[in-house]
């Protein structure tokens, strides 16, 4: 087994000649220019097709706009597969998939695709982030599996192993308008408001856990080895009851279903991820934890508590005997300004330090996935990964 | 006899306009006269939406590039503070950037005058600011300098009534200080009584000069394990309760204004008017307030801009069904989106 492994999180960034055919827009010179440069950087397959493709600029029919993704995707597998390169001397992330290029993201594709939702506006998350919200007005149904032509097509273009990162059912939850169970508990009388309005998250959550166990058994069916449960919203509703829920669903999600599960949660409040303990280890099928740290560290050089600060949380899973892996997530994803490979080096050393865990079972990644940066920026994010891992390995011996 | 009124608690949703112009602005497609328009106009239709609700005092939904969140003019502005790592806002799935604590807290008393809308005190409106209270700051802040949370709040506290007392002269007439830690607590320990003793110093300090009205409301979890000692403990006119995550029996007797969040600023089922009326007759029965402020659980800003606009005119209609009077009817049944 290699020491220190390297994973992505999932999203990449998008192209604008990806993005721009969906919201009618003209290609520019610059967006011929990106696909090229890219194209030929990254070596993608019959790219000329697509530069030919590209050049007609607007009015691309439904068939042409698949092939943009198709594209797209393929451009993502290459990214992660060659991360590292000038940099490492083996590029190339173990575990890969293809940047969600083709989702329109991580909440948007699975609402979209699920009974019973309904999108209602936008909402801020911070600064002049947002995200689409949808609102739950009837029971849901599942509808159709939202990831399978985006697997079939991934399994046939990468040659590293895959790891398919699916949304969660309290991930789901905490992003939605919960109209409808808020509606229908509301007219249960003499219960206390929290208790309440927990059991109307409960309902909601645990209905859409068996919608995503459907879509997760499916994708095992056409061969998948290895899912990434998504839930960076683990650490947002944070009662006993509702951290128990987190397992509960992560429980009702992964039932009678045989794969290799990895939980991949981030931004916890400023108490840190020490809410989820113990309830997180009664996730009974998952083997990793990937989880962000980087956000919280200093670019000082060190393996000393005071330059690693940001890893400080990683203790617990020591202090409660934990055995299995770990993701660690050793770059901040929401700033292009960036660690030296020496200190992501550091970051991955410290981690092993402190967690006691075999080089094998820790796992490198970025914090989050790379969607908000710029392609030239989440590409020096997964060389910084890859780099600095390759650099932790040589020593650590 | 109960005087009724309506406020808005925190910071508003933006509308679509504005979220497009931040993002149009972000990839250099529009100028920042541009963007500065449509918060703008975006502020207008709120204050304007909430004169029409009835409310007394009004705010400007902190709907500026200034507040990206809650702590952003102080942490930015303040002598002393930075902001920090991103972490997440209490339960909810937005974020803020922590204030770190380099060195001691001043101000030149001008920092939030800079960031509010004057222009609504120029045509006559009175003004309300949201500002996190001490304790929410010093329990969400990383401190390098202070050494003690007392001392902290204090060292805040002192700065605070700088500008306050810039916003008074300004012609703002209302401070809400947000106090969502001091009731979300879940595997921590409630503050003692002595720790609530310290946050009324510091709210006490901060206001001490300063000729503003003043609330307290602290949101996001259960107040009843601080009740009746709250609404003695912090000296400020008015004192709010989170109706949504604290049960009304909690309440008691007191001369103080009383700030209601009746309405689930967290979702955007409508609740019935009714059945709002009979917990604010609840509310008064148990309080005997002499100033009842009906208001959102809390910040406006987990919804979207058409579904908070909605929430605020449901406290306009409630504030219109209480004044009327008369016995709450039974509930009606809901319609798909709740009650109207």
């Amino acid at each position: 087994m290699k020491a220190f492994p390297t994973q992505e999180i999932g999203s990449l960034p998008k192209f604008g000649w990806r993005t721009k055919p969906f919201r009618l827009m003209a290609l520019t010179d610059d967006d011929l220019q990106v696909a090229r440069e890219w194209g030929d950087r990254l070596q993608v397959d019959g790219r000329t097709d697509l530069y030919r493709l590209l050049s007609k600029r607007y009015s691309f029919s439904d068939e042409e706009k698949k092939t943009i993704v198709d594209f797209s995707l393929l451009y993502a597998i290459k990214m992660c597969e060659t991360a590292g390169q000038g940099v490492a001397k083996e590029p190339g992330l173990d575990l890969v998939w293809s940047g969600e290029q083709a989702r329109t993201e991580m909440y948007e594709t699975p609402v979209s695709n699920i009974q019973g939702f309904e999108f209602v506006g936008r909402v801020r998350s911070f600064d002049n982030k947002y995200w689409r919200m949808a609102s739950i007005r009837s029971a849901p149904k599942y509808k159709e599996n939202y990831h399978l032509d985006e697997l079939l097509f991934t399994q046939k273009h990468a040659e590293r192993k895959l790891k398919v990162p699916v949304t969660d059912a309290i991930t789901i939850m905490a992003w939605s308008d919960n109209n409808y169970y808020t509606g229908k508990w509301a007219k249960k009388a003499g219960l206390p408001p929290a208790k309440r309005s927990f059991s109307a998250r409960r309902e909601f959550t645990l209905e859409l856990a068996k919608i995503i166990r459907r879509v997760i058994r499916e994708l095992i069916e056409k061969g998948v080895e290895e899912v990434q449960i998504d839930i960076p919203a683990a650490t947002q509703y944070q009662s006993e009851d509702d951290i128990k829920l987190v397992a509960e669903s992560f429980n009702e999600t992964t039932k009678g279903l045989d794969a290799t599960f990895s939980v991949h949660s981030c931004f916890p409040p400023n108490t840190g991820y020490g809410i989820l303990f113990p309830h997180l280890l009664e996730m009974k099928k998952c083997e990793r934890f990937s989880l962000e740290y980087g956000n919280r560290d200093t670019f000082d050089r060190g393996l000393d508590a005071k330059s690693r600060v940001g890893f400080e949380d990683l203790k617990l899973f020591k202090e409660y005997g934990f055995k299995k892996e770990l993701g660690v997530g050793v770059i901040h994803i929401h700033t292009d300004t960036l660690p030296s490979v020496e200190v992501v080096r550091d970051r991955v050393l410290y981690s092993a330090k402190v967690t006691d865990l075999p080089p094998e079972n820790l796992y490198v990644n970025p914090d989050c996935g790379l969607r908000t940066r710029r392609p030239e920026i989440a590409q020096k994010m997964l060389d910084l990964v890859v780099g600095g891992a390759e650099l932790a390995r040589r020593k650590s011996g | 006899m109960t005087e009724y009124q309506v406020s808005l608690t925190g910071l508003h949703a933006r509308n679509e306009r504005t979220i497009q112009a931040t993002q149009d602005w972000e990839r250099s497609r529009i100028n920042e006269v541009t963007l500065k328009e449509s918060f703008d106009k975006d502020c207008e239709s709120l204050v304007e939406l909430q004169r029409h609700a009835g409310a007394e005092y009004i705010t400007d939904g902190q709907i500026t590039l200034a507040w990206q969140d809650l702590f952003r003019p102080i942490s930015s502005g303040f002598e002393g503070l930075e902001p920090g790592p991103m972490v997440r806002w209490f339960n909810t799935n937005t974020f803020f950037y922590t204030p770190i604590v380099k060195g001691a807290i001043s101000s030149d008393g001008k920092v939030l005058s800079r960031v509010i809308e004057r222009r609504f005190v120029d045509h006559g409106s009175s003004l309300k600011i949201i500002i996190p209270d001490p304790l929410t700051f010093a329990e969400l802040a990383e401190d390098r300098h202070y050494g003690s949370k007392e001392k902290l709040q204090l060292a805040y506290a002192d700065a605070i009534r700088g500008e306050l007392r810039t916003l008074s002269s300004l012609g703002v007439k209302y401070v809400q200080f947000s106090a969502p830690s001091l009731v979300y607590r879940l595997k921590q320990k409630p503050f003692s009584r002595s720790e609530l003793g310290q946050l009324g110093e510091a709210v006490r300090s901060a206001l001490k000069g300063v000729s503003l009205r003043s609330g307290f409301y602290p949101f996001f979890g259960d107040a009843s394990r601080y009740l009746p000692e709250l609404f003695d403990a912090i000296p400020t006119d008015d004192v709010g309760v989170d109706l949504t995550q604290t049960d009304d029996s909690s309440l008691s007797a007191t001369n103080k204004g009383v700030i209601a969040g009746l309405i689930d600023s967290r979702t955007t089922y409508l609740e019935d008017v009714e059945s709002l009326a009979a917990r604010v007759e609840a509310v008064v029965d148990r309080t005997g307030t002499k100033t009842l402020t009906l208001a959102p659980s809390s910040d406006l800003r987990y919804i979207p801009r058409v579904s908070a606009d909605e929430k605020l005119e449901l406290l306009g209609r409630l504030r219109a069904r209480v004044r009327r009077g008369g016995a709450p009817q039974k509930a009606k049944a809901s319609s798909r989106r709740g009650a109207k």
